[in-house]
């Protein structure tokens, strides 16, 4: 493909995984925030297909399909059978930090990532490594949704944030990440999901909420 | 493959074949396999240091071993002189261990499978800690040394809860150490090529002297601690008491001279020598280890506490010679350093010798009575007479008195201070008088501690039952002490075994020439006036023995003798009540030295129920704390407890909060990093 | 081996054993004429012994070896250093043993038999004399170290023959700060280490003021007698070391028959000069009580450490 149209592409995948990094930090609805993680799993997806249609190479195009699955497919449903199994009305009313303040963090997270990355991106200019700063700031907006969230299946969408930001930044800086470390690293996600799945009915069970900020036993 | 290497390539494998029979076999075979086991590898490591200070070297490197630097061995004649006596130690208590750790009348079994496996691989660690020639090695190895001991000190804790205490302690001082090891050996590596001790001893040259003071300060914190340099010292008299007395033994006369290896190692040859106040810091560290060490252990009743005390005590000398030969080298007068040198590596040599036979017999008496304090000992000669002709002969050796072996190495560390006086300017001249008076004093307190430990400890009349009914130890014990006994012996008649090529080493390490020249009968100093012949010494005493017993069988009455009671103003048979105990005997010394000792003294009287004015009982309770723990370790302890109470409040229990802390050290970094570029 | 020292060995032995007694005595005398006594002769100690050694021998029941062969080993390290040491000539058989350091250490070794005999003896006496004796010695090492230090400085060395040669070839060295403030230390390590007053009472009949007699309180007969023998000896060598070491003309440094007879001559009168000199001196002293020896002691430190400053400033 052209390389004006390849740059497009890439953009526009990076934007899509900014954008719905965003929407998780303004979205109130559990449930919605499950379907914009799925969005931007596929838009992972995509960064990396394009990438593979770019390079020719046939195992980057099988990593783009495992992550599709994964990430736009597996996740997504797991999260969603918890949200079903937990019953009732699942909003997340009140965050630690309202929804303005997120958005305001949210940028100048955005900011501090662009800032961060220059270096980065000066060891080897091309269309991908420009794109670098965006899963920086996807992984730091993560972070944020982990720690301002009360609630524990949103923690873990902050959770699974970082992770997707980070293996974009991985996929932006190298040629392509082998296939084996890319499975060890999903596989590796996927059972942190599990188990914090399971902890999270867990505490249902005992406590009849997820609210974290209502256990303050961890102290001396 | 040359000796060197062999003989080190075998000490490991029979080592390491001895670790793992100790955790396969069954109990009855496992203590004497390992004790043989332990021996074997003592033999081998002695023949492979006394090949290498001989002259031939050996290395090895193996790159892929280790993640970083990989594992680089270098056999020289400084790591071989240690590597030979740490074998030598070996030997000795590898044999008395198989009898010990079967455990006496008294309980204490030391053959369970994690002990038995731990002490061959304490012994190998220990033996490869001079042979290590790169950075990571080194650590590796010292790591693994205070590990192993750290498992071997706690061997009994199940039985007595001081163990733990001591082993906290132990393991929490030993990983201070090797943090300021670490520190110290970082910088220097970061100025350096990469890790080799070659490379380090290249850059050595060329550091600012800033970086070369704080490599050399630091990594004396962490070697002077492991040598029970005062004020590090704490965990030596609380660790080699209620450790096994094999493992005692082995702590005390094998791994503390690391201490000084390592001191020697970076500050003579990796740094190349340094500014005189390197030197006169570790010389006075030396000189207030040695009084301070005897003074408690004179003050002190607990035989073990005691001879750990010593050790400090002896460490503070080799410090003292490591000190004056620095001094001496920086000042140019290479001979005097290479003396003063050869004083300390024949005092660790000699050290080690008497430590080891103290110790054993130390451990044979716990082995027969279950206990370690003189106060409840003595009257041991009647039923442990070959334990107490050990304990005599290396209470002679260490406290330095001809014919001992110790006399040797304190004569020529004071020949190396008086002869310094001239040399080294106004620093040498206010620095030698106290160091001559601080040896002196040395010395004087150490005849009274061994004299009270022996005197009171052995002698005279049994203080308690288990004193009473005490019987000798099984022969492989007596094997044990008897090789240590013979190495005493040996070091003390015949200097020229081990002097030759003990002043070779000093002589290379400072780079000068041979500072002894010794023949079988006398040692003489090259280039300044002094000679010293301890075997005439001996021989003049013996004849003089012999010409004065036979002046008394011609001049004297020929009755048999006869028996008589003791002087006991007529009142009746003594008791043991009325002997002197360890406690009285030091009491004039502690209260000359009272300011610096502050005994707790606590007295109570019970009265009569009929009359405050008669005494039916008077309780007298005494302790001696360590002033300089009192000072120096309590305030510290105390404001990290106060600190630990102040970070309590950050942690509320709110799991938001410490993600919270996280994510906001994370933003912090970040934006340094932007802002710094 | 060499003629003239093989003699020079023979005759410092015979005439420290033979006339230590008799030096003892001649203190004994002058002490009772000065307090207006007739005095028992010069030659009392001699008699004391001789019938000593005709008693029975006794050992007490409970002591080991280390009793009854601490008073042979305490007289061997007399003999030793009598043998060593230059009293009567420069150039004795023993010279790698006549270290100032070796010498010391040796009269040490004696002393710690004592103890340790006082110990054995499981009494309290035995083990109050052990006790204070040792102290007594560990405070005593600081000073005669520092002491022998500065007595080494001008010479270059700490052997006995050295120094004594030194001060022969340089007589104006002996009256040198040095050599005094050494002196005067050397002084007080003698009466600590020799056990005479201030120190300690030798003829003391008082337990709680016993030192030196505490420790040998359980001898007596042939043991008693080497333990006088040896303590006599002690003083005589201890004498001689002063007066050789900072008066040393007289001593006979070639082999002419009439020099070694001077020699022996010479030797006599200092140390009978010393003696009686301490004598004198002991008629106007008090024993000082235990807790007051240290402050002696320590002011004689600071008289050795001046000598070992003096020695460097004034080089």
């Amino acid at each position: 493909m052209s390389t004006a149209l390849y740059i497009q592409l890439i953009d526009l995948a990076a934007g899509a995984l900014l954008l719905t990094a965003v929407l998780v930090l303004w979205r109130r609805e559990l449930a919605s925030i499950i379907e914009v993680f799925a969005l931007q799993g596929v838009a992972l997806a995509a960064l990396v297909g394009i990438m593979a249609v770019e390079q020719g190479s046939a195992e980057l195009g099988a990593v783009a399909l495992g992550v599709l699955l994964l990430r736009a497919g597996v996740l997504p449903w797991v999260l969603r059978r918890a949200l079903a199994g937990a019953g009732a009305t699942q909003r997340e009313t009140k965050p630690l930090v309202n929804v303005v303040s997120s958005l305001l963090a949210a940028a100048a997270l955005t900011l501090l990532a662009y800032a961060v990355s220059q270096p980065l991106v000066q060891l080897a200019p091309s269309a991908a490594t420009h794109a670098i700063p965006v899963g920086m700031a996807v992984v730091l907006i993560g972070f944020f949704v982990l720690v301002t969230r009360r609630l524990a299946l949103s923690q873990l969408v902050g959770f699974l944030l970082m992770d997707n930001g980070i293996t974009a930044v991985g996929f932006l800086t190298t040629a392509g990440v082998g296939l084996i470390v890319e499975l060890g690293v999903t596989l590796d996600v996927l059972l942190v999901v599990l188990v914090l799945q399971v902890l999270k009915t867990r505490m249902r069970e005992a406590f009849g909420d997820t609210d974290l900020d209502e256990l303050r036993e961890l102290h001396d | 493959m040359n000796p060197v290497s062999g003989a080190l390539l075998g000490a490991v494998i029979v080592g390491a074949l001895s670790a793992v029979a100790g955790l396969l076999l069954p109990r009855p075979a496992r203590s004497a396999v390992v004790g043989v086991g332990i021996a074997a590898s003592g033999v081998a490591a002695v023949v492979a240091g006394v090949a290498a200070m001989a002259g031939q070297g050996a290395s090895l490197a193996l790159p892929d071993l280790l993640p970083l630097s990989g594992v680089v061995i270098g056999v020289d004649a400084l790591g071989g002189l240690f590597l030979a006596v740490t074998g030598g130690v070996a030997v000795a208590t590898g044999i008395y261990g198989m009898g010990y750790c079967t455990g006496g009348r008294h309980g204490h079994r030391t053959d369970g499978r994690l002990v038995q496996a731990t002490l061959p691989l304490f012994v190998l660690a220990m033996m490869l800690v001079p042979v290590a020639a790169s950075v990571g090695t080194f650590l590796l190895c010292w790591e693994l040394m205070a590990l192993t001991s750290l498992l071997l000190v706690i061997a009994e804790h199940r039985r007595r809860p001081a163990v733990a205490s001591a082993g906290r302690w132990y393991a929490v001082m030993t990983q201070l150490g090797l943090v300021a090891i670490l520190i110290g050996l970082l910088v220097f590596v970061s100025n350096a090529a990469d890790g080799t001790f070659a490379a380090l001893r290249v850059a050595g040259h060329h550091l600012s002297p800033t970086v070369a003071g704080l490599v050399f300060v630091t990594t004396l914190i962490g070697f002077g601690s492991k040598a029970g340099m005062v004020p590090l010292h704490a965990w030596l008299p609380r660790a080699h008491p209620e450790a096994p007395s094999n493992v005692s033994a082995l702590m005390s006369a094998a791994m503390v001279n690391l201490g000084v290896y390592g001191i020697v190692r970076v500050g003579f040859d990796l740094l190349g020598g340094g500014p005189n106040w390197w030197w006169l810091l570790v010389l006075s560290l030396g000189a207030l280890s040695a009084v301070y060490g005897i003074l408690q252990a004179a003050i002190g009743t607990d035989l073990k506490r005691l001879l750990g005390y010593s050790t400090s005590e002896n460490m503070g000398l080799v410090l003292i010679g490591v000190g004056a030969a620095g001094l001496f080298a920086s000042s140019g007068d290479g001979t005097l350093a290479g003396l003063a040198m050869a004083a300390a590596m024949l005092h660790i040599v000699n050290h080690a010798a008497f430590k080891t036979l103290l110790f054993q017999s130390a451990g044979s008496v716990v082995y027969a009575t279950g206990r370690r304090d003189l106060d409840d000992l003595g009257g041991l000669r009647v039923g442990m007479p070959r334990t107490t002709a050990a304990f005599g002969l290396g209470a002679l050796a260490a406290s330095a008195l001809p014919p001992g072996a110790a006399f040797v190495s304190e004569w020529l560390l004071l020949q190396a201070l008086i002869h310094g006086l001239p040399a080294a300017g106004i620093s040498a001249a206010i620095v030698m008088p106290l160091a001559v008076a601080a040896v002196a004093l040395t010395a004087g307190l150490a005849v009274a501690t061994f004299v009270k430990a022996y005197g009171v400890g052995f002698l005279a009349r049994p203080r308690s039952p288990e004193a009473r009914s005490a019987v000798e130890s099984p022969p492989s014990m007596i094997a044990g002490m008897a090789v240590a006994g013979a190495a005493c012996i040996a070091l003390a008649l015949l200097p020229i075994l081990v002097l030759p090529a003990i002043g070779a080493v000093a002589g290379g390490v400072v780079d000068s020439g041979d500072p002894v020249a010794v023949t079988a009968m006398t040692i003489r100093l090259v280039d300044v006036a002094g000679s010293l012949s301890p075997l005439m010494l001996a021989i003049a005493l013996v004849v003089g023995l012999a010409a004065t017993l036979a002046g008394a069988r011609v001049f004297a009455t020929r009755r048999a003798a006869r028996a008589a009671r003791l002087w006991d103003c007529g009142a009746g048979p003594l008791s043991a009540r009325m002997e002197y105990t360890a406690t009285s005997f030091a009491e004039p010394l502690q209260r000359v030295f009272d300011d610096v000792v502050q005994a707790e003294q606590d007295v109570d009287v019970t009265h009569h129920q009929e009359s405050s004015y008669l005494v039916k009982a008077v309780e007298y309770r005494r302790r001696v704390p360590d002033r300089i723990e009192r000072r120096l370790y309590d305030p510290v302890l105390a404001a990290m407890a106060g600190w630990g109470r102040a970070g309590r409040r950050l942690a509320p229990g709110s799991v938001h909060r410490y993600l919270g802390y996280g994510f906001y050290s994370v933003c912090a970094l970040l934006i340094l990093l932007v802002v710094t570029r | 081996m060499s003629l003239f020292g093989t003699v020079g060995i023979i005759l410092q032995l015979l005439i420290v054993v033979a006339l230590s007694p008799l030096l003892i005595g001649l203190m004994r005398q002058i002490r009772a004429l000065m307090e207006g006594r007739a005095g028992p002769g010069i030659g009392q100690p001699w008699r004391d012994l001789r019938k000593l050694m005709r008693k029975q021998p006794i050992t007490p029941r409970g002591t080991t070896e280390v009793f009854r062969f601490a008073p042979p080993l305490l007289v061997a390290t007399c003999l030793a250093v009598a043998a060593a040491a230059p009293f009567v000539t420069t150039a004795s058989e023993l010279d790698p043993v006549a270290d100032l350091f070796a010498v010391v250490a040796l009269l040490t070794l004696g002393t710690v038999a004592l103890a340790l005999a006082g110990l054995d003896t499981g009494t309290a006496f035995g083990g109050m004399g052990a006790s204070r004796e040792t102290t007594i010695i560990a405070l005593v090492e600081p000073t005669l170290l520092v002491a022998i230090f500065a007595l080494s400085v001008p010479v270059g060395s700490t052997n006995l023959g050295a120094i004594v040669t030194s001060s022969l070839d340089d007589p104006g060295q002996v009256f040198s700060p040095v050599s005094l403030l050494a002196a005067v230390a050397l002084i007080v390590v003698i009466i600590a280490e020799t056990g005479r007053l201030p120190v300690d009472n030798p003829s003391t009949h008082l337990e709680l003021t016993m030192v030196h007699e505490a420790m040998v309180l359980e001898y007596s007969g042939p043991d008693l007698a080497m333990v006088e023998l040896a303590s006599s000896m002690r003083l005589t060598v201890f004498l001689g070391l002063l007066a050789n070491l900072f008066v040393p003309w007289g001593i006979a440094t070639t082999g002419a028959p009439l020099v070694i007879a001077a020699a022996v001559l010479a030797f006599v009168a200092k140390v009978a000069l010393l003696g009686a000199c301490l004598a004198v001196g002991e008629v106007f002293l008090a024993k000082l009580r235990l807790f007051r020896v240290p402050e002696l002691l320590a002011g004689s430190f600071v008289l050795g450490l001046l000598a070992v400053a003096a020695s460097f400033f004034l080089a």
